[in-house]
């Protein structure tokens, strides 16, 4: 059968989903022009019609206004299944849809937008993991204009529907930017770059309040767009002007840096197949057979080198947003410091390694035991360790990053920063993540400053939190 | 909608002259295709969470399918083709792509590493007689 809504080829089986929508408009498309029935549907007859309406909407443009007229005559749950039904599409079908059809996906969603739909917020995060970072095609472009004009042009409604969504939407237009004002010689960009701007500019100075609900990772995306004259203004007034945003709450940055960043708005720039991908990676596949999954997803997502920057957001994913069970922690399934490490390792531009660092020991630098969580740090500290001895290399890079994000990343701030990171290392021993600090400081792979520069930080850290050698009858050995 | 069906697990594909094997696997690696007659041709390594076996893909099966692929095969036959046993789709057979990189695989043993033989019991059926080679010489494992 030819599908109405996916590009298929004939060895692709069918999507199920896909045919029991196609099922329910076909049995009952003829009730689906007026005059409409208007006896009340059992629960099973109005699952089926609104099944049925939304393949007309998708599949028969010049008919979707009838169906949508139709549709919200018969609405009984306040848009809830439709929109359900609607986010099953995008997640499981979008690489695949017909052009027609995500033109329909844009306007249906414009419509369940005036409608405040229940499961809104839901279709919208779907529908802005889809824009793909790091592809500059037409189509993928022509998607990320959809959304920033979706999002710009319904600015009030959002506002009063779902405010938290339009951070979402701030996270990934920011995260956008950054690859968007990168790039040169694409066409058509540059209408796009401003609509980006216009709208993360407009939240930032109009709605901080709103922005500060996303957390430090604030900090994270608009310190890459330093360089962008409009970002430079506002990062300027937010460090010494914060009085300028209107925003009674915000004083100072560090509030930012002690908000931990919501686990969600890390699957905004992982896409649901990636994502099922690397939870699969961590769940299924043990130590040792990875490396043929390893293969498949480099070629999948990694093989354009300006798609590499997902690395970046695919880090962050994994430290924040994928806390595996303990049961997983104690088998012989592949852990999260052994993804990331091979990920660091994947001819990476000089700029992507260092945000994918940055990434890894973000939430290093703001520990706060009371509102951060131990997994987030977790992959880090046992990156650098695991790596010795074979990979010693590794463990070099990483904490000489470290030392250098800790003398670096904010001047004026540095004692929050050494706070951060003492809660952090004391918080990885006290939980029994490592038994020992003397893995990596009675370490011979590394470098004699390095190791200097270690005990120095150790001992700052000690003078903070108290002594960081607990002592253990178990002392790692430099395996 | 068709009733689900029962996969049978590649550990206990047997060879036979029937198109009778339904089976579900991801496609581990896939060769370069080659011409056979008039026919493009492929091999693949195919495997499931109980084992391995070598996939031959034919005419335009060959570009349809990446490693990293899960498959369906409905009435697939696995014999012997040019002195290899395969498994295959066959002439009435059909394989078709269904997902993709989430399934676990073992890549030991591999079923067409086996020498077969009739059973001394009854000819018309076909035993293990010994292992040839524990894992596909074809498609060696990722060092």
């Amino acid at each position: 059968m030819v599908s109405k809504l996916v590009k298929r080829s004939t060895h692709e089986a069918e999507n199920p989903h896909e045919v029991t929508l196609r099922e329910s408009f076909l049995s009952l498309e003829p009730q689906l022009r007026p005059p409409f029935p208007l006896t009340i549907p059992t629960q099973e007859q109005y699952l089926n019609l609104n099944r049925a309406i939304l393949y007309g909407i998708l599949c028969e443009p010049h008919l979707a206004k009838v169906h949508i007229k139709h549709l919200h005559g018969i609405i009984t749950d306040g848009y809830g299944y439709f929109t359900s039904i609607l986010v099953r599409i995008v997640n499981e079908m979008y690489g695949k849809l017909i052009d027609s059809v995500k033109r329909q996906l844009v306007w249906v969603t414009h419509e369940m937008i005036y409608v405040s739909a229940i499961g809104l917020d839901g279709l919208l995060v779907a529908l802005l993991r889809q824009i793909v970072g790091g592809d500059f095609g037409e189509e993928n472009l022509w998607w990320c204009y959809e959304m920033v004009n979706l999002f710009s042009s319904k600015w009030d409604c959002l506002l009063e529907d779902a405010p938290l969504i339009l951070t979402g939407a701030l996270y990934v237009f920011l995260r956008l930017l950054a690859d968007h004002c990168r790039v040169l010689n694409v066409p058509k960009i540059e209408s796009l770059r401003q609509m980006e701007k216009d709208f993360c500019v407009r939240m930032l100075r109009e709605k901080l309040f709103l922005c500060l609900r996303i957390g430090r990772d604030l900090v994270r995306l608009l310190q890459d767009l330093v360089q962008v004259p409009e970002f430079r203004a506002i990062w300027k007034d937010l460090l010494y002007d914060p009085n300028s945003f209107g925003t009674e709450e915000f004083m100072d940055i560090s509030q930012l840096y002690n908000t931990r960043t919501s686990k969600w708005y890390f699957l905004l720039r992982i896409n649901p197949e990636m994502e099922s991908q690397l939870r699969f990676l961590l769940t299924h596949v043990k130590f040792g057979g990875q490396k043929r999954y390893q293969v498949w997803f480099a070629k999948k997502y990694l093989s354009a080198p300006e798609r590499n920057g997902v690395v970046v957001d695919i880090v962050r994913f994994l430290c924040c947003a994928h806390h595996p069970s303990n049961d997983i922690i104690h088998s012989n399934i592949i852990q999260r410091w052994a993804v990331i490490g091979w990920l660091l390792k994947c001819n990476l531009k000089n700029y992507v390694e260092a945000n994918s660092k940055l990434a890894l020991f973000y939430d290093w630098l703001f520990f706060n035991e009371k509102v951060d969580n131990v997994m987030n740090i977790e992959p880090g500290i046992l990156l650098m360790v695991y790596s010795i001895p074979k990979y010693a290399d590794i463990t070099n890079s990483l904490l000489e990053f470290l030392l250098i994000l800790l003398d670096n990343y904010d001047l004026e701030r540095k004692e929050i920063l050494l706070r951060g990171i003492s809660t952090a290392f004391h918080t990885l021993l006290s939980k029994g993540v490592i038994q020992s600090l003397d893995v990596l400081t009675r370490c011979d792979m590394l470098s004699p400053n390095l190791k200097e520069r270690l005990e120095r930080l150790l001992s700052e850290c000690s003078a903070i939190k108290g002594s960081l050698r607990i002592p253990t009858s178990h002392v790692m050995s430099c395996a | 909608m068709e009733p689900e069906t029962t996969f049978l697990p590649l550990k206990n594909i047997v060879p036979a002259a029937q198109n009778n094997i339904n089976a579900k696997f991801i496609l581990v690696d896939k060769g370069i295709a080659g011409l056979e007659g008039q026919y493009k041709t492929c091999m693949a390594l195919a495997a499931d969470e109980t084992a391995a076996v070598h996939f031959q893909l034919w005419g335009d099966e060959c570009d349809a399918f990446e490693a990293g692929d899960i498959l369906v095969l409905t009435n697939g036959i696995f014999s012997t083709n040019r002195n290899n046993m395969v498994l295959r789709a066959g002439k009435r057979g059909k394989v078709e792509k269904v997902g993709e990189f989430c399934l676990a695989f073992v890549e030991t043993p591999n079923l067409s590493e086996i020498r077969w033989g009739p059973d001394p019991n009854d000819p018309k059926k076909f035993v293990q007689l010994f292992v040839v080679s524990p894992l596909s010489r074809i498609f060696p494992p990722l060092s």
